[in-house]
């Protein structure tokens, strides 16, 4: 399953990345590769079966009494 | 300034109602119901009553600042540091709901209709056309919405119309049966949804008259305010208040239709409905996000951003549930305090309060 994902990214960076270098536009050359880091790393980790922490469960946990008082 | 594209105030008029109503008119007449019962449709009036403030300070703080978007004025309110803080949260917040929509978007399509398909292919391929749209700027969104927007519309009032034999208005009584805490717990998640006329505040600064923006998000309350309370209307006199045990109410409507025995189960027509207006959805707050992105980190386009964050929600949008039941319960439960209390209607309201404290925007007090 890694290898489609990986595939797709070469297509985005490919998309992407000629333009930005030919235009000189190196600040969004760098968002763009942050950006994209993140969604591999969490896109990959994620297919490997890796547990990555479920940001909604932490939202749940911050606002706790009143979920409790909402669904009770 | 970074979109060139600007917009009339009828088209920002119908983008914040499909910004609303899109992904929550297929379930929310259970959600409401579920504390409300058959009280369901006052809980819905209560709510469009109570989510006029948030759209009357969304206004407010456009028209302090009319050039500026959210993620811009919350430096000069705050100062750089501080407001660059804020804005990232704003724009985590933004990822947070997008990838639970597309979640949605995907879930519904899968549980209802596509039973064979995997949930993620459904999540990239409408991601990937809200990519495009969003690469093609406001300008296409607003008026692809424009003509998308009354179909939907049509179609749902169509949906009910053919419905009409099976609805009794009994099922309505007793009235006031439910505790008035609970017609208020029910309001809340109504309300939060409606609170997202708070994305409106990246998108005031590209009206061609910011002034508009106060009778704009005003309008835009009292309209989706009486469609939900239609939906709502419609769902309980179909089956009562049992639909609080349903998890897509409104599909359940379609499937009761029978007309002369010839016109039955019309449920392409909703298909049809969540698909386009989903999407268009999505694409808001997609480009909500792309564009915050870009101005927070004062890029020179915004279009490059476009793939990698499309990549991210996806990511997220399977990571943020396991299946359905916790999805729902996110919506229904944790949702309502967590959007209400920060980026609803907490944070704008201190904004401005600070804002006008200061003597701060264009306007003045």
């Amino acid at each position: 399953m890694v290898f489609p994902i990986i595939m797709a990214f070469l297509v985005i960076i490919l998309l992407e990345v000629p333009g930005l270098v030919s235009k000189k536009m190196w600040r969004e050359l760098t968002a763009f590769a942050a950006l994209l880091i993140i969604g591999m790393a969490l896109s990959i980790t994620h297919t490997l079966g890796v547990m990555i922490p479920n940001p909604n469960k932490y939202i749940e946990i911050l606002f706790k009494p009143l979920v409790e008082w909402l669904s009770k | 300034m970074l979109e060139e594209g600007r917009i009339s105030g009828g088209q920002a008029l119908m983008l914040n109602i499909t910004m609303i109503i899109a992904t929550t008119l297929i379930s929310a007449p259970t959600i409401v119901a579920n504390h409300a019962r058959q009280d369901a449709w006052l809980a819905m009036l209560l709510a469009t009553l109570l989510a006029l403030p948030i759209a009357w300070i969304t206004a407010k703080l456009g028209t302090l600042f009319p050039t500026k978007t959210l993620v811009e004025y919350t430096e000069d309110i705050l100062g750089k540091w501080p407001g660059k803080l804020l804005s990232l949260l704003y724009l985590l917040w933004f990822i947070n709901i997008c990838s639970v929509m597309i979640r949605e978007y995907g879930n519904f399509i899968v549980d209802a209709f596509m039973m064979e398909t995997p949930l993620m292919i459904v999540n990239i391929l409408g991601t990937a056309l809200a990519a495009y749209t969003v690469k093609k700027g406001l300008e296409v969104l607003a008026r692809v919405n424009q003509i998308f927007l009354p179909l939907i519309i049509v179609s749902i009032l169509l949906v009910f119309l053919l419905a009409l034999p099976e609805m009794k208005l009994e099922r309505f009584l007793p009235v006031f049966e439910a505790h008035w805490v609970d017609i208020f717990r029910g309001a809340m998640a109504p309300l939060t949804w409606m609170g997202e006329i708070s994305t409106f505040a990246m998108l005031i600064p590209f009206l061609v008259q910011p002034g508009q923006a106060r009778h704009t998000t005003v309008i835009t309350i009292l309209l989706v305010g009486l469609f939900f309370t239609l939906l709502v209307v419609a769902s309980v006199a179909t089956f009562g208040p049992i639909i609080d045990n349903m998890i897509y109410p409104v599909l359940s409507t379609t499937r009761v239709v029978n007309i002369a025995q010839f016109i039955e189960r019309p449920e392409p027509l909703i298909m049809a409905i969540w698909i386009t207006g989903g999407l268009l959805k999505i694409s808001i707050f997609y480009y909500v996000i792309v564009l915050g992105c870009a101005q927070w980190l004062t890029l020179k386009d915004y279009r490059p951003l476009v793939l990698p964050v499309g990549v991210i929600l996806v990511a997220l949008s399977s990571i943020v549930a396991r299946n359905i039941l916790e999805l729902v319960h996110f919506i229904a439960y944790v949702w309502p305090p967590y959007a209400l209390l920060t980026f609803e209607f907490g944070i704008p309201l201190t904004l401005l309060v600070i804002a006008l404290v200061r003597k701060q925007g264009g306007n003045g007090p």
